[in-house]
């Protein structure tokens, strides 16, 4: 047998997962697949590279936004684009003021090391007066809270990072390569 | 008087720039709002910083005034400098500005709102004795449209009270179309604005677009800044302005000067406005059309021709200085003439054309002024309108001008989208246009059927 269809992919992929194995590499001529189980893949197959110009010199900027443009404007923008080191991010789906507890002096929503479920509150933003009650969007463990409290926030800028726990329901995620 | 030392500048395309450029030279920090398909647009990368307000879509970024206010308020400005369009002439946001101890550098709310409302703004004319078209008030139904128009004789024009951009605008020739017109009117302007209502007036067949650029400071003094010319429209979008205007001679310039700086010292204006009028060549007769309570598009051939930097008084007059000039100090010398050069396939009935810009080589010289954001590799979003730039030539007479112009668009070379360059050469090129025998309805009526506008390169 020289080939392998979909189906042969989806029963190794299977079986893998019944095991302690959490990575399997396998070449058949000028085939390579490559399975991990586990936290996010280091890279989907590869996305055509976005060109960008140099991020603006920019004083004072409080969101460096790390590897952003994916430029294919019009598309729903990405908020939880993985990093390349599977760290997760939890991004503001709006511009305004972040808050990290429900009121000043109270308990923060979450804390680092907390770890958060996709329905989880995780801040409010707010603006002019109007406050939204922010999700995780993602399942794991809080590593880093990356804004202060009080402080402006733009569309999209990063405010958590979350390192996805492997719960026992969590699906695995695969790389094929 | 305040001293403003950051600016939200709440625009994009190369309005924003033009406003970073002034406030470079003013020393004033500037803020950026953008859409994050504008993160990296080239006034992003020159403003001092940039704040990202939303998805690309301008209904849920540059149109939210509550964002806007936030993003100022969050970095600290203590301006918003709205540019055109967008929220220029929105009240909220000048309103919002005055709530939040913000400056608005554009003129006070209610005189957006008032101005804004084309009706008000028709009685402020009729009050200071300034003619405006014959026509009616807002009509009710067919019948009305059909008296109104028999009293003030053919051909009318159908036009949408909440209107703009000739969005439910209708020129009816002759009573037998009126019916079938008014229909489509209503209908066109309760699809584009929610409001069916018309008003309906006399058309000017032989018409002339001419616009007197104003400064108010507030303090009781407003002057004017001459003329603009901006009668090459196609579908009510301009697309070449000039100034000054050669259909008027010095005694009609005084008079139609005049009349715009009594409108606007009617409701003390402040700030820069722009009193609109159709010039009836036949009949050399002026007619009030609209007040514009914004910098506009076109004010670079204002400022060619004037020596006067409109934007840096924007600053000054909105923190409370008074004008820097006098109106005995406003001269104009020379001829200025701007094409608006836009990301558009004119062979391909002027479809927008957005998408990556391979090739950008300007005409560069000593009498030509580019405006404009765009640059090699720049891509054009499918999101905003299509403006790439202005390019801005001036000349010691009028066939000058128009020759340099010719000559720079010659050696505008732009590859990766389709620009309305071509279109451009074939206007100044046009012998009706150098002997100035252009109206209003010119392109529309004339060059769009002498040509099928192929690019030629």
């Amino acid at each position: 047998m020289d080939s392998i269809t979909q189906k042969d992919v989806i029963r190794i992929m299977e079986l893998v997962e019944k095991t302690d194995t959490d990575e399997l590499h396998l070449e058949m001529g000028d085939l390579k697949l490559t399975i991990r189980k586990g936290v996010a893949a280091e890279s989907m197959p590869s996305m055509p590279a976005l060109e960008t110009t140099s991020m603006p010199v920019a004083r004072d900027v409080s969101a460096p936004a790390p590897g952003l443009e994916k430029a294919d404007q019009g598309a729903a923008p990405d908020m939880f684009e993985d990093r390349t080191d599977g760290v997760l991010t939890i991004k503001a789906p709006m511009l305004g003021t972040f808050y990290k507890a429900p009121k000043p002096g109270a308990a923060p929503f979450v804390e680092v090391g907390q770890i958060v479920d996709k329905e989880d509150t995780v801040c409010v933003i707010e603006v002019m007066k109007l406050f939204s009650t922010i999700t995780a969007g993602v399942q794991g463990r809080i590593v880093k809270v990356l804004v202060e409290d009080s402080q402006m926030v733009e569309f999209n800028q990063p405010l958590f990072l979350v390192e996805a726990v492997t719960v026992k329901e969590a699906p695995a995620k695969r790389k094929i390569s | 008087m305040t001293r403003i030392s950051r600016v939200l500048i709440a625009n994009r395309g190369e309005i924003a720039l033009r406003v970073i450029r002034a406030c470079r030279e003013m020393d004033i920090e500037t803020v950026l709002t953008v859409s994050e398909a504008d993160r990296l647009s080239l006034p992003a990368q020159m403003a001092d910083r940039s704040v990202c307000i939303g998805p690309p879509l301008s209904s849920q970024s540059y149109l939210k005034v509550d964002t806007i206010i936030a993003a100022a308020i969050g970095v600290g400005a203590d301006a918003i400098h709205p540019g055109y369009g967008f929220l220029a002439e929105q009240p909220e946001l000048a309103k919002a500005c005055a709530k939040y101890g913000l400056i608005f550098i554009g003129p006070r709310a209610e005189h957006i709102k008032q101005m804004g409302d084309k009706i008000f703004a028709r009685q402020v004319a009729v009050d200071t004795g300034i003619s405006i078209i014959p026509g009616s008030q807002l009509i009710g139904d067919y019948r009305q449209a059909a008296e109104f128009a028999d009293q003030t004789g053919y051909p009318v024009l159908l036009k949408a009270a909440a209107g703009g951009g000739g969005k439910g605008m209708k020129i009816v020739k002759n009573p037998a179309d009126l019916r079938v017109a008014f229909n489509e009117a209503s209908a066109e302007a309760r699809s584009a604005f929610g409001d069916e209502r018309l008003y309906l007036e006399h058309y000017i067949e032989n018409a002339r677009h001419v616009e007197i650029q104003l400064f108010g400071d507030g303090h009781g003094n407003v002057v004017h800044l001459f003329e603009r010319d901006c009668s090459l429209q196609r579908r009510y979008q301009k697309l070449v302005e000039e100034a000054p205007s050669e259909a008027l001679d010095p005694g009609l310039r005084e008079k139609v000067c005049r009349a715009a700086v009594k409108i606007a010292a009617q409701i003390e204006y402040q700030n820069a406005g722009t009193v609109e009028f159709i010039f009836d060549r036949d009949q050399e007769q002026f007619y009030f059309l609209e007040m514009n309570t914004r910098i506009q598009v076109e004010h670079p051939v204002t400022e060619q021709i004037t020596g006067i930097d409109l934007v840096k008084e924007q600053f000054g007059v909105a923190a409370g200085n008074p004008l820097s000039f006098e109106q005995k100090d406003v001269n104009f010398v020379g001829h200025a003439i701007e094409c608006r050069i836009n990301a558009e396939s004119p062979e391909n009935n002027f479809l927008p054309s957005p998408g990556k810009i391979e090739q950008w080589i300007a005409p560069e010289g000593d009498n030509i002024r580019l405006d404009s954001h765009c640059f090699p590799g720049y891509v054009v979003p499918p999101f905003y309108d299509s403006l790439l730039g202005k390019i801005i030539v001036t000349g010691s007479s009028r066939s000058e001008a128009i020759a340099e112009m010719s000559a720079a668009l010659r050696r505008f070379q732009i590859s990766g989208i389709h620009t309305n360059i071509p279109f451009h050469r074939q206007i100044m090129d046009h012998p009706d246009y150098q002997t100035g025998e252009i109206n209003t309805r010119w392109i529309e009526n004339r060059l769009a059927k002498e040509h099928h506008f192929h690019e030629d390169d």
